[in-house]
């Protein structure tokens, strides 16, 4: 290759080949799909495709994908197709394919030949060698597409033939575990999905530099799509299962009010038609407000000193470290500290303001850490623009670097919020009241303020009060009281995806104006 | 280089015996007193006498005494690292943000030391004001930008509590929002969107939009640190003709590493060469035309730097 590499400088756009490969990619890629949406149960593997068993299907596709993508090797190998394959498919491929072969190797042996002992290693090691030599040593067609060929072959000619099929399982010895089918068969598609994707890929950039590119881009989409497959599975997963409990009772324009939604309006009080948990969202609200009302002025003021008038040097860095290690510190440690120090000065019982102090504690790291890299963000142009000026330090900092650095901070208690929202352990040891409390005992806070002559002057017997939050009240049910309501596990998961429905409003908050100020600040 | 070897006396020399290095040829520290004393026939803006400035152990600026004549534009030039944007730093105290910084010697404004003791940093500022090397308008509107400084230093009262005591001053800020925005050449530019953000105007008109921010804090003195390096030559040719066009009110000092900027636009100019010292300093036409020394009619006819 060092004598010329030159390529055609325009493509022809699409060569037949082409079209092949990127159906192949294709193919693949629906097959990841499908084989994703098996793994979540989002479909089923053993219901019928037009007649034929769905693990059935998926073989014969996989098998005819694996042919397509050696074909296509062997069509570039002999010249058939034009490619400008490189000499090798270089180490990274062949060390893939020699884990791959070697899994496959050691699993045939050890399962179907029955191989006892060690002995399995022996085809293992010989499985993994033959793919490290088949992929390094041919050219690079050839190299990339035969090994990941064969994988598809070998998997979907053991799906086709029914040697695993949808009844299919295997008792892992040491681990006290069964894999069905059910996991197995999607996890085998979703890997030779991989592999013939990206081979085809390959084919499709006609290997070589370009090759590689589309290879990379194929193998990194389709692991996003597995990554953003989790997250909507989780989030499906939740929903489901969440909105029957808190759909229970709902109804639009009944009753005379707009609507009526008995279980985020009720409390769990023996009267109640339907079980509710207001009160576990009003003390979960006013936990978050409070903490947020703590930590915001503390851990910006504190990143305001740290960044701006603090000498970097030794205290900064000592801060940070202490800072890094508030944060990392686990939330039962936060939880008893309000225990045994916050409740002891508020009533000696358990309180919202003890829980709203315990979190806002929490809370503070993060937004101290996120204000200050905020804050050295900002250009030190407009602090010398504004010293130019004659501008006081204070000034400058309030009306320019402060403005400039909101969207960082917000980002931080964006983040933080998230967190001390869905903490159960400092809430169980420092606020939490009845695990199914009524309607009568939610906290209110807005309207227990109450004046007097003598300092405080201001006094709030609601914020002194035991309350339910609502991961403290699925820890409770999940623990304790399932008995109280009707349906406990649609009852509790009802809780579940309302929490996760109120951190997420309290996410879409933070974002909307995180991007407010961004468009205050660059348009 | 060109220039003999005995035009450079070695640095033993010079800091051992400043002043009175005897080498021969042509000696600088000889005739460096009488090369930089430049008379003029009006008065006095900045007179700067024995400017020494220390980085830490780095001696970045030497004995510099000049004075600034006001109502024109002097320009400061020379190599990279020779002192000629410390020296501006110097007149309205910036260096002072710098922490290793040391100052000595003395700045006056109008007869006043700045450096002494008592001085009032925002009153300094605001009458020597800055226009940086690349344009740093604040993420604010336009408006804003301008009515920055007059708001913070309470010459305008905008806002609620303004309005509420009934002495809000908008129509003043609208009017020297106009003014300094005229004065800068920009106003025709962007008279119709006051409340865009500064940050999407062009690299030219970020400039000039600070040059108007500067504008309307009412300075004597503006401090320009090459104010077109950034820019192409079309904004360029407009921040010069501003420039010229500023000096019939204010007293301009321009740092530049380009001389034929300095010629156009300058009405005096200052060389300052490697080592943080003024070499020369007199008429812009003396200084490329028939200068005295020989290193600085090396260096501008561009042999060197």
């Amino acid at each position: 290759m060092a004598t010329e590499s030159r390529n055609a400088l325009v493509r022809d756009e699409r060569t037949g080949y082409e079209r092949l490969a990127a159906a192949t990619v294709g193919l693949s890629g629906v097959l990841f799909a499908v084989a994703l949406a098996a793994l979540l149960e989002i479909v089923r593997i053993t219901d019928p495709v037009a007649g034929i068993p769905m693990v059935a299907v998926l073989g014969g596709l996989v098998t005819l994908s694996g042919v397509a993508v050696i074909g296509f090797g062997l069509a570039s190998r002999r010249g058939r197709i034009a490619t400008v394959p490189q000499e090798s498919a270089g180490i990274v491929a062949a060390v893939a394919f020699t884990g791959l072969w070697f899994c496959a190797g050691g699993l045939v042996a050890s399962q179907t030949l029955g191989l006892s002992g060690p002995l399995w290693l022996v085809p293992a090691v010989a499985a993994g060698a033959v793919a490290f030599a088949g992929t390094a040593l041919p050219r690079e067609d050839i190299g990339s597409t035969a090994p990941a060929g064969a994988v598809a072959v070998l998997v979907g000619l053991s799906l086709l033939t029914g040697f695993i099929g949808s009844n299919w399982s295997w008792p892992l010895g040491g681990f006290n575990a069964t894999l069905f089918a059910d996991v197995v068969v999607p996890f085998l598609v979703m890997t030779s999905a991989l592999v013939t994707g990206w081979a085809a890929a390959k084919t499709y950039g006609g290997y070589g530099a370009r090759g590689r590119h589309v290879g990379a881009y194929v193998l990194i989409y389709l692991v996003v799509l597995a990554i953003l497959g989790v997250l909507v599975g989780l989030i499906m997963f939740v929903v489901l299962k969440g909105a029957p409990g808190l759909f229970r009772g709902f109804g639009l324009l009944t009753d005379g009010a707009l609507v009526r939604w008995p279980f985020l309006t009720n409390g769990a009080g023996l009267l109640a038609d339907v079980k509710g948990i207001f009160p576990a969202i009003v003390g979960t609200v006013w936990l978050v407000v409070g903490a947020v009302l703590v930590a915001v002025p503390t851990g910006v003021g504190a990143a305001v000193f740290l960044a701006e008038y603090a000498e970097q040097g030794r205290f900064t860095q000592v801060v940070e470290v202490a800072t890094n290690g508030l944060w990392s510190t686990p939330s039962i440690v936060f939880g008893l500290f309000g225990a045994a120090f916050l409740i002891p000065r508020f009533g000696n019982q358990k309180s919202i303001i003890a829980g709203q102090l315990t979190l806002g504690f929490m809370l503070l790291p993060l937004v101290l850490i996120t204000s200050r890299e905020a804050l050295l963000a900002v250009p030190d142009e407009y602090r010398d623009a504004s010293a130019a000026l004659g501008v006081s330090k204070w000034q400058t900092i309030r009306s320019v670097v402060l403005p400039a650095a909101i969207p960082g901070v917000t980002t931080g208690v964006i983040l933080g919020v998230g967190r001390i929202a869905g903490e159960t352990a400092p809430i169980l040891l420092t606020t939490g009241g009845g695990v199914l409390p009524a309607k009568g005992s939610a906290a209110a806070v807005l309207g227990s303020f109450q004046l007097s002559a003598s300092p405080p002057f201001v006094s709030n017997p609601a914020l002194l009060d035991a309350s339910s939050a609502l991961p403290y009240q699925l820890f409770a049910l999940i623990t304790a009281g399932l008995g109280g309501v009707p349906n406990p596990e649609q009852f509790a998961w009802g809780v579940a995806l309302t929490l996760l429905l109120v951190v997420l409003s309290f996410y879409a908050i933070g974002i909307a104006t995180r991007y407010y100020f961004r468009r205050k600040l660059h348009q | 280089m060109s220039q003999p070897d005995t035009t450079t006396p070695n640095e033993g020399n010079r800091t051992d015996d400043r002043g009175l290095t005897t080498t021969a040829g042509e000696s600088r520290e000889e005739g460096r007193a009488e090369w930089t004393d430049y008379s003029f026939a009006g008065a006095s803006k900045l007179s700067v006498e024995d400017l020494e400035v220390h980085y830490g152990d780095d001696h970045a600026l030497k004995g510099v005494s000049m004075d600034i004549p006001e109502e024109s534009v002097t320009a400061l030039i020379g190599p990279s690292g020779c002192g000629k944007s410390t020296f501006l730093r110097c007149l309205n105290r910036m260096n002072d943000r710098i922490r290793a910084a040391r100052v000595d010697g003395t700045v006056e404004l109008d007869g006043e030391d700045v450096y002494r003791d008592g001085v009032d940093l925002v009153e300094l500022r605001k009458r020597v004001g800055m226009v940086f090397q690349a344009p740093n308008p604040f993420p604010k509107s336009i408006r804003e930008n301008i009515a920055y400084g007059p708001r913070k230093h309470g010459d305008v009262r905008t806002g609620l509590l303004a309005r509420l005591t009934g002495r809000d001053d908008s129509e003043e800020e609208e009017q020297l929002v106009e003014q300094s925005l005229r004065q800068a050449a920009l106003w025709d530019e962007v008279k119709d969107r006051l409340d865009d953000n500064a940050l999407g105007l062009s690299g030219g008109q970020q400039q000039r939009l600070c040059i108007a921010r500067c504008l309307a804090v009412g300075p004597e003195v503006i401090l320009m640190d090459e104010p077109a390096s950034a820019l192409d030559p079309v904004a360029t040719s407009k921040i010069e003709d501003l420039i010229e066009a500023l000096a019939q009110d204010y007293t301009v000092v321009v740092v530049t590493h380009n001389m034929q900027q300095a010629a156009r636009i300058s009405d005096q100019t200052a060389v300052f060469l490697t080592g943080g010292e003024l070499v020369e300093y007199d008429d812009t036409e003396t200084i490329f035309e028939d200068p005295e020394s020989q290193r600085v009619e090396d260096y501008v006819s561009g042999k060197f730097g």
